[in-house]
């Protein structure tokens, strides 16, 4: 897929750009193309600009109230030049009031103050590429993490008096404990013993005893859910994956965010 | 001794219980540090600071304690809120409320055109007029600002840059017109153009012919205005650019030393104009981090005037400085929050020393403040000096262990910046180069980051969100204004002497070419007869040229 290219531009002669400085930065760490224009330019010259550079989008940035004047300006010089379809974007000291009002006058989106960079590269990717950013919802239950004093006392439980098989057993030192994979149909229940008094599994048995610890859910493309997650506000304990078993891509949802369950993503290894 | 033996029992002691309580009550983080990411240790102790720092006085070199000896115990700092917006008409209601609100001194913002040097009918101006102050084109608008407002009892603070020669000409003549002769006005232009390149952006000429305005305002104002400050070199903005505090220091005081060389050039005596610098910082929220701020920077400036610079006048050490509270660490979110913000950061800078004062208006990341809001930010300075008691004492930190130990250390870290730029061969290459741009930018970026990733919790933002309607009681300027504005000009263009100012344009267009001439006196006659701002500036342009960022 090519690069998104971004036009970030300063229409009229307000010299605050350290928005469109740090905007233009996390854009590009996100992997698209930006052409910042530089301060005091014309709608007539960032329309230019934008066929010339041949943009997929346009953002837009100012705080000294001229906003109500060159926001449309720009958008009704590019329907002229016959480039009404490069979208235009807006952002910077923007009243709420007229938010709705440069969105009548074709601006797509405005975001104001406080609007985190991950969020407005994550809308620019749905705006170019439509669909790639919605995602399939989990396909199982990739498995039930109980947690537990010793394996050897439970696993007769689930061995002898329900009947599971044993898969395999593994420690996983990065959190100190052992593992249990019994496999229920296209599911497993994991159980996981302590390996240390600093484990995570030894706090929660300390704190809550032994039982349900979390559920994991199968899911494809975990960075991208995991960005977009994090653009929502959803509270993640790992905002990176990290290796699990058998070579998956696993990371943790803060239970704040998940009413007090512990939720487990999980990307099978390819 | 003894009490030496005392002391290192006591300190056993408190190890032995931090031991124990370590287990129980870990801190919340592995590193503290301040915004300049300077470590913060969990204690400071007698160890911390350097003996001979305590036996330093307010009003006595190198002034780490405050210019004066008595500071704010004979006069509060001037509380002075920056206004103007619209009309000159309607900025002129605003600046005569604030004065019988008990305001003490005023502070003219400008509209950008104003500031950028172009008229309200200029195709560049479209959308800009009256929008972030008030526009002014002509002398006539300088009148109407002023009106009934006597000059010789207020002084008034002009945030102009690359046109600061042609405002100070309006103000001059407009106190004319008052009787108040030009040695008696007081006040302040920025003037400050190195800080517009870096951060603010209202530029107009490239930076050579834009130093030669500002000595050639120096050389005029140590005559004719000896009251006034002649700049005001300022950090605010390279700051709210995004910087940390020890870059604000270390950029404003590199940019500061680059007047004073471009003075000395121009063959100035450096006592001659060095007592009317002035500074202007800004107070964010990393509280005991910006007092050592302050204090530091005084006390370097003064090491350099004296030692560097060997002036020998007292006055010309002293580093006078306004203050303004960040706005930049407001929040559009729950917006009456920001109210508490401004006190901390006032509160600061009256810990550091300031001596004059703007605080922000709640509403200031939605839009420009209502009169309800600025009065509410001007109460909050008056309750500080009347009723919190802070202003009783004169530098009440000093001898805090943390807060003599940081000072120090700022001023390393700022001396550092300080010797990189002058290794570039000075700020103004420095500024060229666009060294302290990315800087700024870097740094901009890193706290960005920060924030987005939890790592700096910004109340109401990132953490302790609310659903709510951010539509508060705005304040709006009448679209209506732009028409008046340039009907108005045309109405003056028309009624004026047009010979007159060609003639007066012509003037300073000779002026400007002869390297040698001062521009001031020449702006003086043009604006006397109603030349336009656009139309000077223009002049300037055609010779000076245009910079392109």
């Amino acid at each position: 897929m090519n690069k998104i290219r971004v036009l970030i531009a300063k229409p009229g002669l307000d010299g605050h750009d350290r928005g469109a400085l740090v905007i233009s930065q996390a854009l590009r760490d996100h992997g698209m193309e930006v052409i910042y224009t530089g301060l005091r330019q014309s709608p007539l010259q960032i329309v230019q600009a934008a066929i010339q550079e041949d943009v997929d989008v346009i953002g837009l940035s100012s705080l000294s109230g001229a906003h109500r004047t060159l926001f449309p300006k720009v958008v009704e010089l590019l329907e002229e030049k016959g480039a009404g379809d490069i979208p235009v974007i807006g952002g910077g000291v923007i009243p709420s009031e007229d938010i709705s009002f440069l969105i009548d006058s074709g601006v797509k989106k405005v975001f104001t103050s406080g609007a985190s960079t991950e969020a407005l590269a994550l809308y620019i990717k749905e705006l170019i590429h439509p669909g790639k950013s919605t995602y399939d919802p989990p396909s199982k239950i990739a498995h039930i993490g109980i947690a537990v004093q010793s394996l050897d006392q439970t696993l007769p439980f689930y061995m002898d008096t329900l009947g599971l098989s044993l898969e395999k057993v593994e420690e996983v030192t990065s959190e100190e404990v052992k593992v249990a994979f019994l496999k229920v149909g296209e599911t497993r229940i994991e159980l996981l013993e302590p390996l240390a008094s600093t484990s995570p599994i030894a706090k929660f048995i300390e704190n809550k005893g032994e039982g349900v610890h979390h559920i994991a859910f199968e899911i494809d493309r975990i960075e991208d859910r995991l960005a977009k997650m994090k653009a929502e506000g959803i509270q993640l304990i790992n905002e990176e994956p990290k290796e699990g078993a058998n070579n998956s891509q696993v990371a943790f949802v803060h239970p704040t965010s998940a009413h007090g369950v512990l939720v487990e993503l999980c990307e099978e290894g390819k | 001794m003894k009490k030496n033996k005392d002391s290192e029992e006591k300190l056993n002691i408190y190890e032995e219980i931090l031991r124990k309580n370590s287990k129980r009550f870990p801190e919340r983080k592995e590193h503290f540090e301040t915004s300049s990411n300077i470590p913060v240790k969990r204690l400071y102790t007698q160890d911390s600071f350097k003996e001979e720092k305590t036996k330093e006085y307010p009003g006595v070199f190198p002034y780490t304690r405050g210019i004066q000896p008595t500071m704010y115990r004979s006069r509060f700092w001037t509380m002075r809120q920056y206004a103007g917006f619209g009309s000159a008409l309607e900025t002129n209601k605003r600046f005569r409320y604030l004065l019988e609100q008990g305001q003490t001194g005023l502070s003219v913002a400008f509209d950008l055109p104003t500031q950028i040097g172009y008229d309200s009918d200029d195709p560049m101006a479209e959308g800009e007029v009256g929008k972030v102050g008030v526009a002014i084109d002509t002398l006539h608008d300088m009148e109407v600002l002023f009106d009934k407002i006597p000059l010789n009892e207020v002084s008034t603070s002009m945030t102009i840059n690359a046109p600061a020669a042609i405002l100070l000409c309006m103000y001059i003549a407009v106190g004319e017109k008052q009787g108040v002769p030009m040695e008696k006005l007081t006040g302040t232009i920025q003037n400050d153009i190195l800080k517009e390149y870096i951060a603010r952006g209202t530029y107009i000429y490239p930076p050579k012919p834009s130093m030669r305005i500002i000595t050639d305002i120096f050389a005029y104002c140590q005559k004719s205005l000896p009251k006034f400050n002649t700049i005001s070199i300022s950090g605010y903005h390279i700051r709210e650019a995004g910087s940390s505090a020890v870059q604000e220091a270390g950029f404003t005081i590199a940019n500061g030393m680059a007047y004073v060389d471009a003075a000395l050039e121009k063959g100035l005596d450096i006592d001659s104009f060095a007592p009317r610098l002035a500074f202007f910082f800004n107070a964010h929220n990393d509280f005991f981090e910006e007092i050592a701020k302050f204090r530091a920077s005084r006390r370097i400036w003064a090491q350099i005037m004296k030692d560097t610079y060997e002036a020998k006048n007292e006055r010309s050490w002293k580093m006078r400085f306004h203050t303004q509270t960040g706005g930049s660490t407001l929040t559009a979110q729950q917006p009456d929050n920001n109210i508490v913000r401004v006190t901390l950061q006032a509160l600061a800078a009256v810990m550091g020393g300031t001596q004059s004062l703007h605080t922000n208006s709640r509403d200031e990341a939605l839009s420009l403040p209502t009169e309800e809001s600025a009065r509410i930010a001007l109460r909050t300075q008056q309750i500080l000096a009347h009723e919190s008691g802070v202003a009783d004492t004169v530098d009440p930190l000093a001898g805090s262990y943390f807060v003599e130990e940081l000072t120090d250390q700022m001023e390393e870290h700022i001396y550092e910046y300080l010797y990189h730029i002058q290794e570039m061969g000075g700020a103004v290459q420095a500024v060229q180069e666009g060294y302290m741009q990315r800087e700024i930018h870097q740094e901009a970026y890193e706290t960005q980051k920060k924030i987005e990733s939890n790592e700096e919790i910004i109340v109401g933002l990132n953490a302790f969100e609310v659903e709510e309607e951010i539509n508060p009681n705005l304040l709006k300027v009448d679209p209506v204004l732009e028409e008046e504005q340039v009907s108005m000009l045309k109405s003056i263009r028309k009624d004026r002497q047009e010979k007159d100012v060609e003639h007066a344009l012509e003037q300073i267009k000779h002026a400007a070419q002869s390297e040698e001439e001062n521009l001031i006196p020449h702006i003086l006659h043009a604006v006397k007869v109603y030349a336009t701002v656009g139309e000077i500036s223009n002049t300037l342009r055609d010779v000076f040229g245009q910079y392109e960022g």
